[in-house]
């Protein structure tokens, strides 16, 4: 069952819940070794990718730090 | 696979985005500013929502190549590279503090270093209190609510003094503060200072990094350990967590000093790392060979060198420095000036200079030069005697370089 968030401060449709990992390639982010990501205004770290879920309703953002690391 | 050793991962290390061309050798993009195909492209770039560099003063890709080999080398969460070393800590520090925060620093400090803690930021509201670092109680004392970082290197010269990082960084943690460890004379290679509870290390990499002294540059790396919810400077970044410190760095500090690195500048670092450990080692190890020739002659009263087993920094060097080597410089001591200028005189190899770990072997009086605006007590207190000398000991053969100390004293 597809759920509503907000990506970017644009509404989005996902497929079911998923991890940030799995986000990150259902909606062929850009780069996404170097991406960095917020959820409900909450950095999300890297390591917690694949644990975290996305829930109906939740605000994504997808950021960049440019510059080495992150 | 198997973790990769320190050379392997510098060489290895993948850019960000890969070059258009595959060039082996990642170019230098000598540019100030990058195009981007529509205007929505420039607003997602200045807002952070594509991977796009924008200028050269915030972010550059050869620049960004050279910052992240250090990151990966230091087990960073980000790294900065900066226009020179003075600029990574100056950074790091307005990154940090505030009017009414104080440091405790360590009063055996590099000349600007000890300037910039002792006038400029004073000027700013701003107390440092220098301590004696190898004094544990001394430290622990000097902490208040207010404090809000503890500043050292880990080898203070002309005197070759060690910092107990392991110790220090507990004393640290334990007032509420972060610990910011200038390496630049140990660079990654010899210490690796997250394993010490070090949170942001700093490097000269005019030194050892650039290949030898090619070049001036700094960089800062935030090694993810420290809370950033504790500093409230940086509270319009807490969102961010561990990115905070960087941040706020990258997208206010660092940007509205005007402390970028030049790519060109990037590209000769980066060149000097793939052979940094090469270096090291040799530099390493004859610094050893001529600290024990000079520990033999009777017109050395002092040698300090912490590769030496009866030196006092010995024992923490060996818990502290990885590969059991100390590094290319040491410091001895002759009867006084005049004989030191005779001695430095005499060399024929060795070349009279301020710069250390550079590829040529370099001496200096420091009394009348680094230290020259410290009167005669200031230097006496900070172990600075008039016939103390400074050697950075290079790649040139160990038996040549022995050779010229040998005959210079000759002539003594």
């Amino acid at each position: 069952m597809s759920i509503q968030v907000n990506i970017n401060g644009n509404k989005d449709t996902i497929t079911q819940e998923l991890t940030v990992a799995q986000l990150l390639t259902e909606k062929e982010v850009e780069s996404p070794e170097m991406v960095s990501v917020e959820l409900n205004g909450e950095f999300v770290e890297r390591k917690s990718f694949s644990d975290t879920v996305i829930k109906a309703g939740d605000e994504i953002e997808f950021l960049y730090f440019m510059g080495g690391g992150a | 696979m198997k973790d990769l050793e320190f050379s392997t991962k510098v060489l290895h290390a993948k850019p960000n985005k890969d070059d258009s061309q595959r060039a082996i050798r990642y170019p230098i993009y000598a540019t100030a500013a990058f195009d981007y195909a529509t205007s929505q492209d420039i607003e997602d770039a200045f807002t952070m929502k594509k991977p796009a560099h924008s200028y050269s003063r915030i972010t550059n890709p050869t620049v960004e190549f050279f910052e992240k080999k250090i990151n990966i080398l230091e087990d960073g969460v980000a790294t900065v590279a900066m226009a020179s070393g003075m600029a990574a800590i100056t950074n790091t520090i307005f990154n940090l503090v505030a009017a009414g925060d104080n440091i405790v620093a360590s009063k055996y400090l590099f000349g600007n270093s000890y300037s910039f803690f002792k006038n400029t930021l004073a000027n700013l509201g701003i107390e440092v209190r220098f301590v004696d670092h190898t004094d544990l109680a001394e430290v622990e004392a000097a902490f208040d609510e207010n404090t809000k970082l503890l500043f050292v290197e880990t080898i203070a010269n002309p005197q070759i003094i060690l910092a107990d990082l392991d110790k220090l960084s507990a004393i640290a943690h334990d007032k509420g503060a972060v610990f910011v460890l200038d390496s630049t004379l140990t660079t990654p290679y010899l210490v690796h200072a997250k394993d010490h509870g070090v949170d942001i290390v700093i490097h000269s990499t005019t030194k050892y990094i650039s290949g030898g002294g090619t070049s001036v540059g700094g960089v800062v790396t935030d090694l993810g350990t420290a809370d950033w919810t504790k500093f409230p400077i940086l509270s319009k970044f807490h969102g961010l967590g561990s990115m905070a410190f960087t941040a706020r760095l990258r997208k206010e500090v660092y940007r509205n000093l005007g402390s970028a690195l030049s790519p060109n500048t990037a590209y000769l670092h980066t060149l000097g790392l793939e052979t940094l450990a090469l270096r090291l080692k040799q530099s390493s190890q004859t610094a050893l060979e001529v600290a024990k020739y000079l520990q033999k002659s009777d017109l050395v009263s002092k040698v300090n060198y912490a590769g030496l087993e009866t030196d006092k920094n010995h024992a923490v060097a060996k818990r502290t420095f990885s590969k059991e080597l100390y590094g290319g410089l040491l410091s001895f001591e002759l009867q006084n000036k005049e004989t030191a200028y005779k001695f430095m005189d005499s060399l024929e190899l060795v070349r009279r200079a301020t710069n250390l770990n550079d590829n040529t072997s370099l001496i200096i009086h420091p009394a009348s030069t680094i230290f020259c605006e410290y009167d005669a007590e200031e230097r006496a207190k900070l172990g600075v005697s008039e016939g103390l000398i400074r050697l950075s000991v290079g790649l040139e053969e160990a038996s040549d370089l022995l050779a010229d100390v040998e005959q210079a004293l000759s002539n003594l």
